[in-house]
């Protein structure tokens, strides 16, 4: 019984995350930057923590900051991201070119 | 050894690309936490939580396949870093990033009018 609802919830969320945007977030990351032990070190932290939350305290963060600004707050980060993306292919296409 | 400056134009291009491990792990906590909070994901745990009554056996699972799913995530992204052009990725990762940072706006935007 334990065994299944482990593996059922391992199958469920694995399928889930698959190709979503945090894992493409995690391509990204590991792939612009040196160090994929620290991207995998902090996003394992950050989708446990997020998971903990779920499990535990319930739907009471979704009660506690509406969806939408949550969705505001992690859509402004993306934002950040890929500018400065943009903008470090910028400085690195010119050194290129030297 | 332990004299890194003897070429100082690797040394440039070193400093560049690698920032200290530790900004690079909580952009990751950061970004990723914000993403995942009130994801797809996080719904599932929570209504496979409910139903079962058992919370930790969930949360067990839940992060393992969170654990393998960014795990192969790094592996993916080191091959890609390892095998494409770089900077024709760091482009194509920036525009990803920003339609990823549009649709979300947008959507926050819809929540945010339907409320």
């Amino acid at each position: 019984m334990i065994l299944t609802l482990l593996f059922t919830t391992f199958v469920t969320v694995f399928l889930a995350e698959m190709g979503d945007k945090t894992q493409l977030t995690t391509i990204t990351l590991s792939s612009t930057t040196n160090k994929p032990l620290a991207v995998f070190i902090g996003s394992s932290l950050a989708l446990i923590s997020a998971t903990l939350l779920g499990a535990l305290a319930g739907g009471s963060i979704a009660n506690l900051i509406p969806a939408f600004l949550l969705k505001l707050l992690s859509g402004i980060v993306f934002l950040i991201i890929g500018i400065n993306l943009l903008l470090q292919s910028k400085t690195e296409a010119s050194n290129d070119s030297f | 050894m332990g004299k890194p400056n003897s070429n100082s134009k690797i040394e440039e291009g070193d400093s560049k690309d690698s920032n200290p491990f530790f900004s690079i792990l909580i952009t990751s906590f950061s970004t990723i936490f914000l993403a995942e909070l009130g994801d797809k994901t996080q719904l599932a745990t929570l209504i496979i939580s409910a139903q079962s009554g058992r919370p930790l056996i969930v949360f067990i699972g839940a992060s393992l396949a969170l654990i393998s799913t960014s795990l192969l995530g790094v592996l993916i992204g080191r091959w890609i870093a390892n095998n494409l052009p770089r900077q024709k990725f760091t482009v194509v990762s920036g525009i990803v990033m920003l339609s990823l940072g549009i649709y979300l706006v947008t959507q926050g935007f819809i929540g945010f009018i339907q409320n």
